[in-house]
């Protein structure tokens, strides 16, 4: 690993300012991912700004409007086994538990979690100058590329390896960040950019901007949420296909719904025609069977990657089933 | 010391400890490196294998992904502070009476994530022993002996006066590593 400066601010404004001042330096979470893409040399920040230490970043609580936040630096392990969340967020939960393994998650944070780099392995290796390090090709349209994308896979065909982002983006949460020039907040369907827009990144945050934390309004009455992915081993694995699934039930109607999917697509992907079908009809296994079906519409799978396009279409019907499942038990529970 | 030295301080296994070392160096370069430690093993080098594994504050973590300077002042326990006055500790005597490693190369990395879950939960269940080493890679003992292992030192640490299973219950096991006619 190349050698770089360590700073340890106690506030989030000198980290920003310390981030915005030397070009090229990363804020660190858990160190989970910014490690290892710096022991490749991938990256090779100036400076490492620590944001574990920072009082105030870590934790879950209740904000005044009923709404839950949850710090950029809580570890996913923490998320996984909150409690609290499994009732009101439980799409968030589920993704947590599922994330990578134990030793992983009691290191890696939420805020690590949504910006932590693809996984591509010609991304990862120095020896690819693919169109996201700058250069002209992304192998992987031609390449190994069993694990790439099927959907939105034009420019780059990476898949976005965040388990929480596509569970907040179920969860209609914000996104709240901090910068050089003061704070803001960014619902969470706006946070990504396609690499047709820039390659370079997967979301809109500048230099120096680092995300304090999430909010997101706990599940209601008559809400179910879910997320499933497929993976091929117990442990240790990023999902081939996942979905993260929140519905908002009034009787037997289905009155909203939100499906996100994150490992098909180089960013988290809304599944809206999958949405309209369940919008505003009766529930039943074959209206989850025909959104399911729908989750598969205009997918471009590569050489090696066609499996995803049948395991989508089973996943994202299964979790539907989940959340639906879990939305009837929760409105016979007592108010 | 060279320029890019820093002089950190932490307690490791029990006792103050004041070490120089290259600034961007991670807690596992430190230990083997500065430490002097050894017990604690390098893998893969990206959090994929779990040999690395120490206890910082009691919670088990990947120490090739820790930075040093990150564990200013922080309690860091390795395989190493595992044995007592007392002798080994319970779990390093189950491993050994049943056999639960073989290269041993995982061992340090498991020992201390059990040591974890054994201090917040006294009885797991095998499923619960199982999904706690989930981040533990071994390429030997094909982990059946590992949770047994596990199980027993938890008794043992209960009070339990738990008897070995026989030499050849131990032979004859189905998921045994050696083939036997
Ligand atoms: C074996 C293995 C399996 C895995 N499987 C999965 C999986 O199934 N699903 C999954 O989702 N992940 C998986 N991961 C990835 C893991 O979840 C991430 O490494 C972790 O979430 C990153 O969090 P961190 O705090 O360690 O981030 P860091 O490594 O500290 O940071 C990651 C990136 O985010 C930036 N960053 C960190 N914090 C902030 C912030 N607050 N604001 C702005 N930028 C920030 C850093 O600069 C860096 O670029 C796996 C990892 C391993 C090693
Ligand atoms: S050396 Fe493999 S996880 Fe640290
Ligand atoms: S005993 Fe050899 S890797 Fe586990």
């Amino acid at each position: 690993m190349k050698n770089f400066d360590y700073a340890r601010p106690q506030d989030v404004q000198s980290a920003a300012a310390a981030l915005g001042k030397a070009k090229g330096s990363r804020p660190k979470g858990g160190g989970t991912d910014l490690i290892t893409l710096m022991k490749s040399g991938v990256l090779t920040p100036p400076l490492v700004v620590d944001l574990a230490s920072i009082p105030g970043l870590s934790g879950v609580s209740r904000l005044e409007t009923g709404h839950f936040r949850v710090g950029a630096t809580t570890t996913i392990a923490e998320v996984a086994e909150h409690p609290e969340l499994a009732r009101v967020a439980r799409v968030l939960t589920d993704a947590a538990a599922t994330t990578a393994t134990p030793l992983v998650r009691n290191r890696g944070t939420v805020g690590g979690n949504l910006c932590q780099r693809p996984r591509c392995w010609y991304f990862r290796n120095l020896d690819y100058v693919c169109s996201k390090k700058g250069g002209q090709t992304c192998y992987a349209a031609e390449g190994e590329n069993k694990y790439h994308a099927i959907f939105e896979n034009v420019t780059c065909n990476i898949v976005h390896p965040s388990n929480l982002a596509p569970a907040l983006w179920a969860l209609d949460a914000t996104i709240h960040v901090a910068g050089p020039t003061g704070e803001k907040s960014i619902p969470v369907a706006d946070f990504w950019v396609r690499p047709e827009e820039d390659i370079s990144t997967e979301n809109v945050l500048e230099a120096g901007e680092v995300i304090t934390g999430v909010s997101f309004a706990p599940e209601g009455a008559s809400t179910g949420s879910a997320y499933h992915e497929v993976r091929e081993k117990q442990s240790y694995d990023w999902a081939l296909v996942n979905a993260a699934v929140r519905l908002d039930f009034e009787g037997e109607v289905v009155k909203e719904a939100r499906i996100v999917v994150s490992a098909v697509a180089p960013i988290p992907l809304r599944l809206e025609a999958c949405e309209k079908i369940l919008k505003g009809q009766k529930f039943s296994d074959a209206l989850a069977e025909a959104a399911g079906k729908a989750a598969s519409g205009g997918a471009t799978p590569l050489r090696d990657n066609a499996y995803k396009v049948h395991l989508i279409e089973k996943c994202v019907k299964n979790t539907i089933l989940d959340a639906a499942r879990r939305a009837k038990v929760r409105s016979g529970e007592p108010r | 010391m060279n320029a890019d030295s820093v002089t950190g301080s932490f307690v490791l296994n029990g006792e103050r400890k004041t070490v120089a070392y290259p600034e961007h160096h991670t807690l596992l370069e430190v230990l083997r490196e500065e430490c002097g430690l050894p017990g604690t093993k390098h893998g893969c080098e990206l959090g994929e294998c779990g040999t690395c594994t120490v206890l910082i504050e009691g919670v088990p973590v990947l120490s090739c992904l820790v930075l040093a300077r990150q564990c200013e002042d922080q309690a860091i326990e390795t395989v190493e502070g595992l044995e007592s006055a007392e002798g080994l500790h319970p779990l390093q005597v189950a491993f050994a009476d049943l056999g639960a490693a073989q290269c041993g190369y995982c061992t340090p990395g498991i020992l201390v994530t059990a040591k974890a879950l054994l201090a917040a939960n006294a009885s797991p269940t095998s499923a619960e022993i199982d999904e706690a080493l989930s981040g533990n890679l071994c390429r030997c003992t094909g982990y059946r002996k590992i949770t047994e292992a596990v199980d027993l030192a938890a008794a043992r640490l209960r009070g339990e006066d738990r008897a070995l299973p026989s030499l050849s219950e131990l032979c004859g096991h189905p998921h045994g590593d050696h083939s036997h006619e």
